[in-house]
């Protein structure tokens, strides 16, 4: 048993680490190889960023105070900045040690635990834990998520110590609760959805769950160590406590990026803008065609009656009648086309909010050229763009790095917002935006497509978001699948982005899920690459 | 009859009819409100909470004298103005010297009823002056400089600023470090106007009986408070309590704050050596030094040498060729970033000045007239640059001595950053190629000192409404240009 892999770990909890592909929040996968990330800024020889040294981030709390869910969003930031960071949960360690059936005895988190529960305990413990020192000291991993309860102080201290000695920071996010109905919510929304509590009465199942963590688990101390790292989040993060955590770069953007954190989940919607008048001019800013209207009005009543119908189900499935539809924001660039596109929404009383870092990449000198002039005109540049299409920037352009970089404040914005969010922006920009979205790789995130067709749908979920297609019908085909204003630089044929979905499928199992399922599901939320366009 | 309650919630035809105008915006908003809804209705919320374009903020600080409140509050202003977010100091000493220029110790015990009440008079000048220059749609941040040390005082302003809509975020300086105390009385305090022209030794003695008088009835903000949304930063960051951060701009202000260190160093800044663009007057482009570029890159190590000494340094470059070659001579470690690229003209990218005037007329006189502003077609403006740079901004702020080689727009930017230059000022300051700037930021401005390589150079300068070729001056690498002077304290 000691000599358990991660393997076998991988296959028998559902939700480990799965097989590489845009459709799926990444977010769980080890990246396979390496390649700068979404917005890293630079490269240092080890492969670690801001001279920030390794760091163990340990959550502490109570099930159902949010743990989950604040690793997964902050290993999803970090990542983005280019921080190698993968997420240990432990409990997903001992759903494989004890499989997925079992359960692990009663005392299992008891102090007083029986020997033998004391032994399982410490079996799974020194696995996860040497999983995390694997990952820091030999695949240059810079921050390492450890998500697990974490109750004691005594525990704490020592583990801190053990990573100490690998010289490795250790700061702790305490997520704990004073108000009960916040725990409750939380309850409701992640924990009782289990197949024990089918046919229950949710406020019943609440309880029953909460006394159940409480007999499982007597003991828990607060985080009061001051001579720990540590943060911690009162209330999904109304009062946050900052101790001793000055000691680099990382930590202080990790605090930052935490403030504006909240665990109300909400929509995000992605739609292209509408075509123009001056189709292939970049520095012009042409107003909408007709048919750029046209395209506008018909997408915001595809997603207006879209809202509605999932309103309607919701009240079907139990919601009360009267729960109101979250209100939506909607964000575009500066350029005409985008804040003309979203003025149909804008007559209707929905708020419109412009962005300048929204607007697209700068094609440099690719502008107004097809992609055979260009590799005709700059054949050394296209060789290179095909090696780094994501870090490739064509004589006076931005590549797609430089445009995630002058996104990171709308990033933080987005995790801020509290509405539902419709975002009108260019194919480039939507690109990135759901790269971040569902931790796509840098080297996937240029060869996502959004044909015009269609609104992306990203719903949250504390484990890992996912994503849908609307669809918009009576668009003029040759709307849909070109983008007559866009930057036509050329990307290379990819084969790592199958148009087959993977779905969630554990690593090993490799059954694909059909294609046309898939798309009728509306779980296909991407297609492939350039390569398959008609 | 309606009842009560009915009146408080707007209207429902009011909320889904309530629409931002759009059009009267800068062409770069940052974090700046595209509209703000202000006067009649004073509508914070569109049905579903504060907006972040609704949000004024007042920043009051809170702690005993000598805990650096008053440098935390000139550089959240410089920083805010940075970003083109409109922010202004309520300095209540400054109020309280009208009538009181140079008081004693004894005015500020407790005790002294008199001392009290002129105190309690400045406190409500400044607040009400505060609250007036509120009235000015584009005013956002204040910031209340003074030690608010009881909670009756600041539940006082926590009133105040609810009943003008404003929120108020509390920032708390609470420090016990003897040596960091010290060090304040004696830069600072003893240059404070309320000591100007006394005996330094003399000054410090008051001024520590001053603190006395304030520690006796000091309250730190704590659990009764909890409804007020406030950061508390103990012994310079070692803990920081936050409290109820209601926006994205609180939390940029607690983040900008918990980046600050006031441990001493200095920044050097340059151009890039003269390159062949520079020679031919062109703007833009990717050119490689001119001979007398390459010059100054083989000087440049000296230089630094002679004003850094020993002192470890970073280099930061551009991703341009023209300053990685200014850099390479330089033993230091180096970084290139992308960030400091200089300002993308557009069109008008490796055209000279010349020429824009007789191609693009209507635009070369737009730029002359706001030239922050003015974007160049397909381009950015200083206003964008700004934007680029706030990333850089907070990792200099975290850094201690850095090397930046840029380029003219950019050294601008990053000069009026710590300098607090006005923007119709800071794009047109002339920095002479060859030049190698110091900067040392003190408590209240920001040292400059100029070292020239005496390698000579074209002039890029051009002054507003000329359409001058660089010429060849040999005086304008000599002489110092015409500086913009720091912020002092207000």
């Amino acid at each position: 048993m000691d000599t358990l892999l991660t393997a076998d770990v991988a296959a028998k909890s559902l939700n480990f680490r799965r097989r590489s592909s845009t459709y799926v929040d990444a977010i769980h996968d080890l990246p396979e190889k390496e390649s700068m990330a979404p917005a890293q800024l630079y490269s240092t020889e080890s492969g670690r960023l801001f001279h920030s040294g390794r760091i163990v981030i340990a959550t502490v709390g109570l099930p159902a105070r949010g743990k989950t869910h604040t690793s997964v969003a902050l290993a999803r930031y970090l990542r983005w900045l280019g921080v190698k960071t993968h997420i240990f949960h432990l409990g997903d360690y001992r759903r494989a040690f004890v499989g997925a059936k079992g359960e692990v005895p009663d005392d299992y988190f008891h102090v007083n635990a029986s020997t033998s529960s004391v032994l399982l305990r410490n079996k799974i413990l020194k696995k996860c834990r040497e999983d995390i020192l694997n990952f820091l000291n030999h695949e240059n991993g810079q921050i390492a998520i450890y998500d697990a309860v974490n109750p004691l102080a005594g525990g704490r201290r020592a583990l801190a110590k053990e990573f100490e000695k690998h010289n490795v920071q250790t700061m702790f996010i305490e997520s704990t609760c004073t108000d009960e109905r916040i725990i409750e919510e939380n309850v409701r929304s992640v924990k009782i959805s289990s197949p024990d509590y089918i046919g229950w009465k949710p406020e019943d199942a609440v309880q029953d769950y909460l006394k159940r963590i409480n007999a499982r688990i007597p003991h828990y101390e607060t985080v009061e160590e001051s001579d720990l790292h540590y943060v911690k989040m009162i209330n999904a993060g109304e009062r946050v406590v900052v101790n001793n955590c000055a000691f680099g770069y990382l930590s202080q953007r990790i605090v930052f990026y935490l403030l504006n954190l909240h665990i109300k989940s909400r929509q995000t919607y992605f739609c292209r803008a509408g075509t123009t008048r001056d189709e292939e001019n970049y520095k012009g800013d042409a107003s909408l065609s007709a048919e750029g209207q046209d395209y506008a009005r018909k997408m915001s009543e595809a997603l207006i009656a879209h809202r509605e119908s999932e309103h309607q189900n919701l009240i079907k499935q139990g919601a009360p009648e009267s729960s109101a539809l979250k209100p939506l924001t909607i964000w575009t660039s500066t350029r005409k086309r985008t804040v003309e596109t979203a003025s149909y929404l804008e007559n209707k009383g929905y708020r419109v909010r412009q962005r300048s870092q929204m607007s697209q990449l700068n094609p440099g000198v690719c502008e107004k050229l097809s992609e055979r002039r260009i590799r005709e005109l700059f054949p050394d540049e296209v060789a290179k763009h095909e090696q780094d299409p994501y870090h490739h920037r064509y004589p006076r352009a931005e590549s797609y790095h430089d445009l995630a970089v002058r996104l990171e404040p709308i990033i933080l914005e987005l995790e801020r917002e509290q509405n539902d969010l419709l975002i009108i922006a260019h194919e480039s920009v939507l690109r990135v935006l759901y790269g971040y979205l569902m931790a796509c790789s840098a080297h996937d995130i240029p060869n996502l497509e959004f044909p015009r067709d269609e609104i992306i749908e990203i719903i949250p979920a504390s484990y890992n978001n996912s994503a849908k297609r609307i669809h918009i019908s009576d668009l003029p085909s040759r709307l849909v699948p070109g983008s007559p204003e866009d930057i036509k630089i050329p990307v290379p044929p990819s084969g790592t982005i199958s148009p087959l979905s993977g779905m969630g499928t554990p690593a090993g199992t490799g059954t694909a899920t059909p294609e046309t399922s898939g798309r009728e599901a509306g779980l296909l939320p991407l297609r492939g690459n350039i390569s398959t366009r008609p | 009859m309606p009842s009560a309650t009915e009146s408080s919630s707007p209207p429902k035809e009011a909320v889904e009819q309530y629409r931002p105008n759009l059009m009267n915006q800068s062409p770069a908003e940052f974090m700046r409100p595209t509209t703000r809804t202000r006067g009649t209705s004073n509508a914070k919320t569109n049905g579903v909470g504060v907006q972040v374009e609704d949000t004024r903020i007042c920043v009051v600080m809170v702690g005993l004298p000598a805990r650096g409140k008053s440098l935390i509050a000139q550089k959240v202003v410089r920083y805010l103005g940075w970003l083109s977010i409109t922010a202004k100091c309520f300095n209540v000493g400054n109020y309280r010297r009208t009538a009181t220029p140079q008081p004693n110790a004894a005015f500020f015990d407790t005790s002294n009823k008199e001392g009290e009440r002129l105190r309690k008079a400045a406190a409500e000048a400044a607040v009400a002056d505060m609250v007036k220059w509120f009235k000015k749609p584009d005013n956002l941040i204040a910031i209340l400089d003074a030690t608010n040390s009881t909670k009756a005082r600041r539940r006082w302003i926590k009133e105040r600023c609810d009943a003008e809509g404003i929120e108020s975020l509390f920032v708390e300086s609470k420090c016990d470090d003897e040596d960091i105390i010290m060090s304040n009385i004696l830069e600072v305090k003893t240059t404070s106007p309320d000591y100007q022209g006394q005996d330094p030794e003399e000054a410090a003695k008051d001024f520590r009986e001053r603190i006395k008088m304030y520690e006796r009835v000091y309250e730190t903000l704590d659990e009764d408070e909890a409804d007020m949304t406030y950061c508390k930063i103990i012994d310079v960051g070692a803990q920081v309590i936050i409290n109820r951060i209601q926006d994205y701009l609180q939390s940029r202000v607690v983040y900008y704050l918990m980046n600050l260190h006031i441990k001493p160093r200095s920044i050097w800044i340059s151009r890039h050596g003269e390159s062949m663009y520079n020679l031919s007057g062109q703007i833009g482009g990717d050119a490689d030094l001119s001979t007398r570029g390459e010059m100054y890159a083989k000087a440049l190590p000296d230089l630094v040498k002679q004003s850094a000494g020993d002192l470890p340094l970073t280099v930061w470059t551009s991703t341009l060729k023209r300053t990685a070659q200014t850099a390479r001579y330089l033993p230091y470690e180096k970084l290139s970033w992308k960030a400091l690229d200089e300002l993308d003209s557009g069109v008008c990218d490796g055209l000279t000045y010349a020429e824009i005037a007789q191609n693009y007329p209507e635009d070369f006189k737009a730029r002359d007239d706001d030239k922050y502003n003015y974007r160049y077609l397909g381009g950015e403006s200083y206003r964008d640059v700004v934007i680029r740079l706030e990333p850089i901004i907070m990792e200099l702020e975290r850094s201690e001595n850095i090397l930046i080689v840029t380029h003219q727009a950019v050294l601008r930017c990053i000069y009026a950053y710590f300098m607090g230059s006005p923007q119709d000022k800071s794009p047109w300051m002339e920095v002479p190629l060859h030049t190698l700037i110091k900067l040392t930021p003190r408590a209240y401005k920001t040292e400059e000192e100029r070292m020239f390589a005496n390698i000579p150079a074209v002039s890029t300068f051009r002054e507003k409404g000329s359409k001058a070729q660089h010429q060849e001056t040999e005086e304008s690498t000599r002489r110092n240009s015409p500086m913009i002077s720091g912020e002092a304290k207000a």
